[in-house]
């Protein structure tokens, strides 16, 4: 499973960068339609839950529990 | 069965065999007895009292046992009335049925706490902030204090709105003898549909919107944010503010005739006396002994019953007594005149005097 | 277990919040809580005036936004007015501490039965950013442009003080804490108080060379420590002096509730 922003309710706060203790995620180029400027799933492959299928339970949920905007989700991939 | 009550126990036992089931208050003279007649006696029909730590705690308290689908009420005096006042207005806002009892002492501020006086009225209507109308009591006696207690809640009830009883001082702490049915008319609040309600502020032909008590899976969002017809804040647009104002309005305005209560003696009279609670009884007085003069009392101070007291004054000499330094003079100047009355004149009584009917009969000029 | 879309109403989505308020935080916990074990007919949220208020709003129950500072004691109505319902208070330092500190102490000391969760970001954010008691010592806010000069409530010290049944302090980046006290909270009974020190970056953050979430974050994590089992924990009164948060829980009573008390006078 990769995470995935959903870019509507993504606010560009970027806690997510911040609090993933695998570095997962980067300052992206990307300007959502808001305005806001979208973070990247740069390395997906370090996050705990890269190796699980869809609807298994979670290893590390701090970037789904952490965003304000409920924008994370983690799906196929 | 006949019973020799205190005014503020005989408004407890309208309250109860009205369905009252939860009282939040504080003490605060000369309204006490009431909490402390609802503190002994709410526990054994059910119901619930709880002294809150002041009136704006009451008051919140009260408005949320009726959103919890009970009956609640609380009294209080001018100050604690003062403190109340934005709560009055959140019940407005959300249409909250609740009972207000205002036992009126001398004012402003600590006053006089053991006085009667009257200078609460307008208050009553226009004490919370922004454009509002909701329904006042006087009664003018230890009857009406049980009678209107009930009167009271039906209305609260039926119009979704806090109904306030305006007693003063001296009646809230009078003894009379009171015939107590055994049984009384109740007035239901009309809830809500069964299921989640979308549509949590739009109302029926009558103008009256479903209550939708919590608990009952009508998952409703209820605010005193001006709101659109779902509940959610909608505080820009003018024509959503508009249309809540004017359904909070409306309710009261084009129901009037239906919420006017007075009483009218002798009203072909040349002179007509205005007066309601305390003073009326000696107004009531006066003109039961001559045949020149007449009583106007209205039992809704609010709304005002306009219709039914310009119908009677055209080419009359007006003539209104109060507790108060000039409060429903002024309703009564504008609707006297504006019906082709004489004149109007005031004699006021302030400091917890009272007319005697000596000096009424000269201030009419019946003597 | 409930469904994000059976807990929230996410047709307002995406929610109002500043980016990086943790607010949104807060509600993830609250959602994590209670999704197992709520019954959302029964559910009423109670909220004041203020942005952590509004979770009431995000909440799918029934939910009553009420006037500045009072959401308390309508809860207190609403509880003793039907038992049955599951009353849960949520509001800022400012609502629930300042100008509702009246209610809180009173409801603590009742025990009465509600459970109040506290969003504590150091300031009035609706607002623009004023003062709130919870404000750190030399804090800059819009009303204390010098920096406070006051030192701040430890409302979780006070609570525990009055004699709640629960009182704990958590933060948004202890999520799995915050929401284990959440949950515990919610299976007592009495008076429940679970803080959750939170970030406000456009409130307080931009005034006090903190604007980014992520920095005013980490600040906020820097400031707190785990209170240790026994140990004494920053000043021995509810005035934080030193700056630091603790966070564990102040109390864990089994006190008879209000609701146990009024049963027993019934008998």
């Amino acid at each position: 499973m990769k995470p995935h922003i959903n870019e509507d309710y993504c606010k560009g706060c970027h806690l997510c960068i911040f609090v993933c203790p695998m570095k997962v995620y980067e300052k992206g180029s990307r300007i959502s339609k808001k305005g806001a400027i979208l973070p990247e799933v740069s390395k997906p492959e370090k996050c705990p839950n890269y190796k699980k299928k869809v609807d298994e339970k979670l290893t590390c949920e701090m970037c789904v529990l952490t965003c304000p905007d409920q924008a994370i989700n983690f799906l196929e991939g | 069965m006949r019973e020799f009550l205190l005014g503020n126990e005989a408004c407890v036992k309208g309250a109860i065999l009205a369905g009252c089931r939860f009282y939040a208050g504080y003490p605060i003279t000369p309204s006490t007895e009431i909490a402390e007649a609802m503190a002994r006696e709410l526990p054994k029909v059910g119901g619930t009292f709880i002294q809150m730590e002041d009136e704006i705690a009451s008051i919140s308290a009260c408005i949320g046992a009726s959103w919890a689908g009970v009956r609640a009420m609380s009294a209080t005096s001018g100050p604690g009335f003062s403190l109340m006042q934005e709560g009055i207005g959140y019940a407005v806002m959300t249409e909250t049925p609740v009972v207000l009892v205002n036992c009126m002492r001398g004012g402003p501020s600590t006053g006089q706490p053991t006085k009667p006086a009257q200078g609460d009225v307008y208050q009553a209507k226009y004490g919370s902030h922004g454009d509002y109308e909701i329904i006042a009591l006087s009664p003018a006696s230890v009857g009406e204090m049980f009678m209107l207690t009930i009167e009271a809640f039906n209305l609260a009830e039926q119009y979704r709105v806090p109904v306030m009883l305006l007693a003063d001082g001296e009646i809230a702490h009078m003894r009379e003898t009171v015939e107590v049915p055994e049984k009384i008319n109740i007035i239901n609040r009309k809830l809500a549909s069964p299921g989640i309600v979308k549509e949590v502020w739009k109302p029926d032909e009558d103008g009256i919107v479903p209550f939708p008590v919590f608990g009952k899976g009508h998952r409703v969002y209820i605010s005193g944010t001006t709101s659109d017809i779902y509940g959610y804040p909608s505080t820009v647009k003018p024509e959503v503010h508009e249309a809540v104002v004017k359904r909070i309005c409306d309710k009261i305005r084009k129901n009037a005739e239906k919420i006017w209560r007075y009483e009218c003696y002798k009203p072909e009279a040349d002179k007509i006396i205005f007066a309601y609670g305390l003073p009326s009884r000696t107004a009531l007085a006066v003109a039961r002994d001559t045949d020149r003069a007449g009583v106007f009392r209205p039992i809704t101070l609010w709304p005002f019953p306009e219709k039914p007291f310009g119908e009677i004054v055209a080419g009359k000499d007006v003539y209104v007594l109060e507790m108060n330094y000039g409060k429903m003079l002024y309703e009564v100047e504008r609707v006297a005149y504006k019906h082709g009355a004489k004149s109007v004149s005031f004699l006021p009584k302030l400091g917890g005097a009272i007319h005697t009917i000596k000096e009424v009969r000269k201030f009419v000029g019946v003597d | 277990m409930l469904s994000m879309q059976e807990f929230f109403r996410m047709d307002r989505w995406p929610n109002s919040y500043c980016p990086g308020c943790g607010n949104g935080t807060v509600m993830n916990c609250l959602y994590r809580a209670l999704r197992d074990v709520v019954d959302m007919d029964k559910l009423v949220m109670v909220g004041g005036i203020g942005c952590s208020a509004r979770i009431d709003g995000y909440v799918f129950a029934d939910a009553i936004h009420t006037t500045h500072g009072r959401a308390i004691a309508f809860a207190t109505g609403i509880k003793l007015g039907n038992p049955e319902l599951d009353v849960i208070v949520v509001g800022g330092d400012g609502d629930i501490g300042a100008i509702g500190g009246n209610h809180l102490i009173n409801a603590a000391r009742r025990n009465m039965d509600i459970l109040v969760l506290c969003v504590n970001n150091w300031i009035y954010g609706m607002t623009g950013g004023q003062v709130s008691p919870a404000t750190p010592h030399t804090g800059i806010s819009t009303t204390t442009p010098e920096g406070n000069q006051e030192y701040s409530f430890e409302f979780v010290k006070l609570v525990a003080e009055c004699g709640a049944n629960y009182a704990a302090r958590w933060s948004i980046a202890h999520p799995f804490q915050l929401i284990d006290a959440i949950k515990t909270a919610h299976q007592k009974k009495g008076f429940r108080y679970v803080e959750a020190l939170s970030i406000c970056p456009t409130g307080y953050g931009r005034n006090n060379k903190l604007a980014e979430p992520a920095q005013l974050f980490e600040y906020l994590k820097s400031k707190t420590y785990i209170l240790k089992q026994n140990g004494t924990h920053g000043s021995g009164i509810a005035v934080n002096l030193d700056g630091k948060f603790a966070l564990g829980e102040f109390a864990n009573r089994d006190r008879e509730s209000y609701l146990e008390s009024l049963k027993k006078q019934e008998v």
